[in-house]
C-alpha cells in the first residue's frame, strides 16, 4: 500500500495489547496441558455456566465451535465439511459442527491427530459438553460425535423463557433454581468421570473471578456510550475471548482488563475517540466476518464508528450476588442474567421480539446508533434468525436504518467486503435521512 | 349451524380439504379457538378449559411471500410457510396462540408471530431439553404459570378435576388412534397413509370429543370396509419431521408400497403414549410432553448421568421404538425425511441408519424442501427404494 | 436424449436407437421405437415385453411396466461389467450413485436438486469459455497445472471463469479445474455409498476423459467406461423385461398386452 505511513482510522486502546498477547499465552498453555495429556473435556461455549466447575475440577476445556473458526481462518475446513457429508450428515447444517464431525471421523479412522490439524488438533476427550442456550445443534452436534467417540456426555440446560412468561411471579426464581440442579448433576457427574471430588474453595474463587472480570469489560464497555465512542468492536472481538473462555490465571486477567477500563476512561474523559470523526455510530450482529475485519479499517476511514455488537458476546449487565450464599446459585444468576438482562426493559417497551433479537432495541437507544449492520450467515441458523426482525423494529421502532451483508462462518469467501463497500455511501444517505426524521420525532440522537 | 351429514372418512375429507371451516362455526357459536404450534404445548389445559386447541399448518401448495421478511430463508420451511399463512391472515379467527421451545426456530417463531400478529391471548412454554427429574419438574411449574394465565385469561377456574376429565378425553383421542393404527397391521392394510394423515389433520382441527366421534365412524366404516387399499409389494414405515399435507404419502401409496406405520408428529407421536393420570395432572402431563414424546428434540441419554458411553446402547435406547414398530407392523423398509434446515432431525439421521443397518432395515433418507415442485424428484427416489426391497 | 434397446431370448442386442428428447415424451417414445423395431427387423408383435425408464418413464404408452432408471441402470452395467460394485452415472439433468450386489441395485445416491455436479454444470460453462461440451476432454488433459474453481453454484462459477479468463490463465487449465471440481462433488455423494471396486461409470458425462481423470484421482480404483455410456439404463431396462417375461410365463400367465403404437399417438392429434 503506498499509504502505509498514513494514520490508521482505528485507533487501538494500548492496554488492548497485553490484555489480547495474555489471552492468546492462556490459548498457548491450554493447547500444551491437553497435549501433555491433561484430562479435556470438549465442551459448548456455556456462559460461565460450566466453566467454573470445569476449571475446578483441574480440566481443560476445548470448544469446537473455536476450533471450526481456526480451520476455517487455516484453509482446511472444507476437507472435514466434504468428509462429514459424506458420512451422510445433511450439508445445511451448522458449519462448525460439520467441521467437527469431519474432523472426528477422520481421527476416528487413523487413529491419532489428523496431521493436517492446525494448531495441534484437538485430541480425545474425556467427556462431551453440549448447551441447551441458544441454539439446538449446540447438544445435538455432540449426541451426534457418538458415532465416533465412546465419550459419556452431559448437557447443561438454560432456560430462554419469552418476555412476559419470564416476568410473572416466581418464574425467575424458578429458573434458577432448575439450573442450580442441573448443575449439581453435572458436578455428580464429573465426580463419578473423575472419580475425584470438587474443590468447593477454589469454585468459590473462581466463579467470583470471573464475575469481577466480567463486571469490569461490562463498565469498559458502558464506557462507549460517550460520544465518541472510545473503543471500536473490533476491539471489542479482540478482548471478548478472556471473558467468554475463562482460562488461565484470573487474576492476571483482571488486572489487564482493569488497565484497559481505566485507559478507555482517560479517553472519554479526554473526549478521544476510538476514530477520528465519528459520524455514523453503529451497531453490528452477530458473528463478525473474521477473514474481513480491515472492511472496519475502511468504514472507519467514512466515519463509521462501530459503538456495540454481538449481544451474545457482552457480559451480563451486574447484579447484586453478594447475598447468595452457594457458589452454584451465584453461578447460574450470574449466567442467567446475561440471557435475561433485557427482559425488563422489553416489558417496559411491550416489545415481545425474545431474548435474542431486543438486546439491540437497548443498544440503539442506549449507545445511540445511526445505523445497524448485520451479518447473516448461510450455515448459522442462530446467528441469522432473527437479523429480519432486528432490521424491520429498529426502523419501525427508532428509525433506524440496517444495512445486511451475508457471509458464513466457514465458507469465509462468501462474505463479500467489496460489495459492503460499495453499498456504504449508499446507506450514509439513509443513515442521515433517518437521522433527519429522529430529529424531527424528537428522538434524543 | 352445520349440518353434519358426512360420516366417517366422507367427514374426514371434508375437514381436511376446509380445515378451518367448523372452527370458524364453533367460534361464532362463542367458542374460543386457541391456535397451537408443534405438538408440546399442552392442549388438554385448552380443553379443560371448553376451548379448542386449532393446530397450526403451513400449506406446501402456498408460494411464501410475506415470512421473508421477517424469517430468513435459511430456516424450516415449515415454519416459515406456518407464520406466512398466519401474516397473510388465515389465522385471524384464532382468540390467541399457544407455542413454544419445541426447537429453536420454533421458539423465534413464536416471538415473531406475537411481534407482528394481534391476539387476545398468547402463552410460550419454554420447554427443557433433558428428560432430567428437574426438566420435568420444571416444566410442570411451567405449566402451573400456563394455568395461570388461562384461568386470568377465561376468568375460569381450572381445577384439578376439569384437568383430569380433559385429560381422559384426550387419552381416549389416543386410544382411538392407537386402534386405527392396529388396522394399518393387516396386508392389506385396511386404512392407507392417506387417509391416516388426513384423519390425523382432522383430529387436530377440531374438538377433541368430536375427533372422538370422528374416530368411532371411522373405525366403524373401516371393520366393514369394501374399497380397502390395495395391496401392495412392500410395506413402508415413515420416520421424521413433519408431514403435514398427503401429497408426499400419495407419492408412495402411488408406487408400489403401502404407507402402514410412521413416527411423524402429524402421526403416532402425540397419540402412542397416553397421559398417566397423577394426582396432580401437571405433573403426569409434563412427564408425557417431555418423556414421552419422542421427537429428537430432546436430549436422550440411556442412563442418567451415564459415565461411560456404549454407541450401540445409545442407540438402542434412543431408536429400539423404531424397531419395534417394524415388527409389529412387518414392515420391508423405512423412509427417513428430514426436512431441508431442519437440525434436529438432520443431526440424527446417520445414528438412525446405524440402528437400521445393526438390525438389518433397509432406508433412505429423504431431504425435500416443504414445496410441491420438490415432491416430483422424490417420486423416483421412492421407487427406486421400493425397487432394492422387491 | 430417448433410447431404445431390444434384446433376444439370449439377451444379444438386436438394435439399439437414440434419439433426441422434448417435450412431447409419447410422439418420441413411439419413433424411437419403431425405428428399434425397423433396425432389428422385427415386426411390432414379436416384442415380448417392453420396461420403460428414465424421467419420461410413465409418457411410454405402450411399455408394459416402468421400472426406475436407477434399478434399470444397475442391471445393465451389471451385465456389461459383472464385477462391478459401484456405478457412477452423470447426466445432463442428475447424478447418481449405485451399489450393485448380486446384479442388482442395493443402494443409492443421488443429486437432482443443484446443476452443478451434474453434466449441465459443464454444459453452462463450456458455452461461457465457449467451447463445445465434447471437446473439453480431450482439451483438459493438456493441462498442467489446473485452477482451482471454488464455486459451489453453477451461477457463481461461472462468474469464477470469467474472471479467471480475464485474467489471462490457460483454457485448458480452466476446464481441469471444472473437471476437477464436479468430480469432487459428485464423489463426496458417493462415498456416502462406501466406494468398492470395480466402479464403471455411464451416462453423457462419461465420454469426458477429463472427469474420468479426475475421478480416478478422488476415487483411487481404475474406472471402466462401457463401449456406449449412454444406453447402459435401456439395456437394463430390456434386461429385467426379459426376466419379468420368463417369470410370468414360466408361471403361465398371461401378460402380453402387444404394443399398440396408436394409442400414445392419439393423444396428441
Amino acid at each position: 500500500m503506498a499509504d502505509e505511513k498514513k494514520k490508521k482510522a482505528i485507533s487501538r486502546p494500548k492496554a488492548m495489547y497485553p490484555l489480547r498477547a495474555r489471552i492468546d499465552e492462556v490459548y498457548q498453555n491450554s493447547i500444551k496441558a491437553v497435549q501433555a495429556g491433561k484430562p479435556t473435556g470438549w465442551c459448548m461455549v456455556n456462559w460461565w455456566e460450566a466453566d467454573p466447575i470445569i476449571m475446578a475440577m483441574g480440566i481443560e476445556a476445548v470448544y469446537p465451535e473455536n476450533y471450526g473458526a481456526v480451520c476455517a481462518a487455516k484453509g482446511v475446513a472444507q476437507k472435514y465439511l466434504e468428509r462429514s457429508d459424506s458420512e451422510g450428515f445433511p450439508s445445511h447444517m451448522c458449519g462448525y459442527a460439520r467441521n467437527t464431525i469431519g474432523y472426528t471421523a477422520r481421527m476416528n479412522d487413523l487413529g491419532r491427530i489428523p496431521e493436517e490439524a492446525p494448531m495441534g488438533g484437538m485430541p480425545k476427550p474425556l467427556f462431551l459438553l453440549g448447551s441447551g442456550a441458544l441454539c439446538d445443534t449446540r447438544f445435538k452436534w455432540f449426541q451426534a460425535l457418538g458415532r465416533y467417540l465412546d465419550v459419556p456426555m452431559w448437557t447443561v440446560e438454560m432456560p430462554q423463557p419469552g418476555v412476559r412468561e419470564e416476568m410473572m411471579p416466581g418464574a425467575h426464581d424458578r429458573n434458577i433454581k432448575f439450573m442450580v440442579k442441573e448443575l449439581r448433576g453435572f458436578i455428580g457427574f464429573l465426580e463419578r468421570l473423575f472419580g475425584k471430588k470438587l474443590d468447593w474453595a477454589k469454585l468459590e474463587e473462581i466463579s467470583n473471578d470471573i464475575i469481577e472480570m466480567n463486571r469490569i469489560w461490562h463498565e469498559t464497555n458502558e464506557l462507549r456510550k460517550a460520544r465518541p465512542s472510545p473503543m471500536h468492536s473490533r476491539d471489542f472481538w479482540t478482548c471478548m475471548t478472556g471473558c467468554l473462555y475463562p482460562a488461565g490465571d484470573l487474576k492476571v486477567l483482571i488486572k489487564l482488563y482493569n488497565d484497559l477500563y481505566i485507559e478507555l476512561k482517560e479517553r472519554v474523559d479526554k473526549k478521544i475517540g476510538a476514530i477520528e470523526n465519528e459520524k455514523y455510530r453503529m451497531t453490528f450482529a452477530e458473528l463478525p466476518p473474521w477473514h474481513s475485519l480491515n472492511i472496519f479499517d475502511t468504514l472507519a476511514e467514512r466515519g463509521w464508528n462501530f459503538v456495540v455488537e454481538s449481544w451474545a458476546y457482552h457480559p451480563p449487565k451486574p447484579i447484586d450476588l453478594s447475598k447468595v450464599s452457594d457458589p452454584l446459585e451465584r453461578i447460574a444468576r450470574f449466567t442467567y442474567q446475561w440471557l435475561s438482562g433485557y427482559y425488563q426493559n422489553a416489558m417496559k417497551a411491550k416489545e415481545w421480539w425474545g431474548f435474542f433479537a431486543y438486546p439491540y432495541m437497548d443498544f440503539v437507544k442506549d449507545y445511540q446508533c445511526d445505523g445497524a449492520l448485520l451479518h447473516p450467515l448461510i450455515t448459522c441458523r442462530t446467528a441469522t434468525n432473527h437479523l429480519y426482525l432486528i432490521q424491520d423494529r429498529l426502523m419501525q421502532t427508532m428509525k433506524v436504518p440496517s444495512m445486511i451483508a451475508e457471509g458464513d462462518i466457514v465458507d469465509l469467501k462468501l462474505f463479500d467486503a467489496v460489495d459492503v463497500l460499495r453499498r456504504a455511501e449508499t446507506f450514509e444517505e439513509s443513515m442521515d435521512h433517518y437521522k433527519e426524521i429522529r430529529r424531527k420525532e424528537g428522538f434524543e440522537w | 349451524m352445520t349440518e353434519k351429514t358426512k360420516k366417517g372418512l366422507a367427514r374426514v375429507e371434508e375437514i381436511y380439504e376446509d380445515r378451518s371451516k367448523r372452527a370458524i362455526e364453533l367460534k361464532e357459536q362463542g367458542k374460543k379457538i386457541i391456535g397451537y404450534l408443534c405438538i408440546y404445548p399442552v392442549i388438554e389445559m385448552l380443553t379443560a378449559l371448553d376451548m379448542v386447541p386449532f393446530r397450526i399448518f403451513g400449506d406446501i401448495k402456498e408460494p411464501i411471500t410475506k415470512a421473508d421478511a421477517c424469517l430468513p430463508t435459511v430456516v424450516c420451511p415449515f415454519l416459515r410457510s406456518s407464520l406466512d399463512l398466519g401474516l397473510k391472515g388465515r389465522y385471524n379467527f384464532l382468540e390467541g396462540t399457544v407455542m413454544s421451545h419445541a426447537c429453536e426456530v420454533c421458539e423465534k417463531t413464536a416471538h415473531i408471530w406475537k411481534t407482528y400478529i394481534e391476539q387476545k391471548y398468547t402463552f410460550f412454554i419454554d420447554v427443557p431439553h433433558t428428560v432430567h427429574e428437574a426438566a420435568q419438574e420444571h416444566l410442570k411449574g411451567l405449566l402451573e404459570d400456563f394455568r395461570k394465565t388461562l384461568e386470568a385469561f377465561t376468568g375460569k377456574d381450572l381445577s384439578n378435576d376439569k384437568l383430569t376429565k380433559a385429560i381422559k378425553l384426550h387419552n381416549e383421542q389416543r386410544k382411538l388412534v392407537r386402534e386405527i393404527y392396529e388396522l394399518r397391521k393387516p396386508n392389506p392394510p385396511l386404512i392407507s397413509g392417506v387417509e391416516t394423515i388426513k384423519l390425523i389433520k382432522s383430529l387436530m382441527s377440531v374438538p377433541v370429543e368430536e375427533g372422538n366421534d370422528i374416530l368411532k365412524d371411522v373405525l366403524a366404516e373401516l371393520k366393514n370396509r369394501k374399497n380397502a387399499p390395495q395391496k401392495k409389494s412392500i410395506r413402508l414405515l415413515l420416520w421424521g419431521s413433519i408431514i403435514d399435507d398427503a401429497s408426499l404419502i400419495e407419492i408412495i401409496e402411488n408406487a408400489d408400497a403401502n404407507l402402514v406405520m410412521d413416527d411423524t408428529c402429524v402421526g403416532t407421536r402425540p397419540y402412542f403414549d397416553d397421559v398417566k393420570l397423577t394426582a396432580d395432572p401437571l405433573e403426569g402431563l409434563a412427564y408425557h410432553y417431555l418423556v414421552d414424546i419422542k421427537c429428537p428434540r430432546t436430549f436422550r441419554e440411556s442412563e442418567y448421568g451415564e459415565t461411560s458411553k456404549n454407541y450401540m446402547k445409545d442407540l438402542s435406547s434412543r431408536f429400539s421404538y423404531l424397531s419395534d414398530y417394524a415388527r409389529d407392523w412387518k414392515v420391508d423398509g423405512i423412509i427417513l425425511h428430514s426436512l431441508r434446515f431442519c437440525d434436529i432431525h438432520g443431526y440424527e439421521v446417520p445414528a438412525i441408519r446405524d440402528f437400521l443397518d445393526s438390525k438389518g432395515i433397509k432406508s433412505i433418507y429423504l431431504e425435500p424442501d416443504y414445496t410441491e415442485s420438490a415432491l416430483g424428484p422424490l417420486r423416483t427416489r421412492i421407487e427406486a427404494f421400493i425397487e432394492t426391497l422387491g | 436424449m430417448t433410447k431404445s434397446v431390444i434384446i433376444d431370448e439370449e439377451e444379444g442386442i438386436c438394435s439399439t436407437v437414440t434419439g433426441p428428447t422434448g417435450a412431447e415424451h409419447r410422439h418420441l417414445a413411439n419413433s424411437v421405437i419403431e425405428q428399434a423395431i425397423r433396425d432389428a427387423d422385427l415386426s411390432l408383435d414379436q416384442i415380448g415385453y417392453c420396461v420403460a425408464t428414465g424421467y419420461g418413464r410413465m409418457n411410454v404408452p405402450f411399455a408394459d411396466s416402468q421400472i426406475t432408471e436407477l434399478t434399470c441402470h444397475a442391471r445393465g452395467v451389471a451385465k456389461l461389467f459383472p464385477n462391478a460394485r459401484t456405478a457412477i452415472d452423470i447426466g445432463g439433468q442428475d447424478a447418481k450413485g449405485l451399489k450393485i450386489q448380486d446384479g442388482r441395485l442395493k443402494d443409492f445416491v443421488m443429486n437432482d436438486k443443484c446443476a452443478a455436479g451434474t453434466g449441465r454444470f459443464l454444459e453452462v460453462l463450456a458455452e461461457t469459455i465457449g467451447l463445445n461440451v465434447k471437446d473439453l476432454g480431450d482439451i483438459s488433459l493438456k493441462s498442467k497445472k489446473r485452477i482451482r474453481i471454488s464455486s459451489i453454484c453453477t451461477i457463481f462459477a461461472e462468474q469464477e471463469i470469467r474472471a479467471q479468463i480475464s485474467e489471462g490463465a490457460a483454457i485448458e487449465d480452466i476446464i481441469a479445474g471444472l473437471h476437477e471440481s464436479i468430480a469432487g462433488r459428485v464423489v463426496r455423494m458417493i462415498k456416502r455409498l462406501k466406494i468398492e471396486p470395480d466402479v464403471v461409470i455411464t451416462g453423457g458425462v462419461a465420454k469426458n476423459s477429463g472427469v474420468i481423470k479426475a475421478l480416478r484421482e478422488h476415487i483411487g480404483y481404475d474406472i471402466f467406461v462401457p463401449e456406449n455410456p449412454l444406453l447402459s439404463g435401456a439395456y437394463g431396462a430390456a434386461l429385467l423385461g426379459r426376466e419379468i417375461y420368463n417369470k410370468e410365463t414360466s408361471e403361465k400367465r398371461d401378460i402380453r398386452r402387444g404394443i399398440s403404437l396408436k394409442e400414445g399417438v392419439t393423444f396428441f392429434k
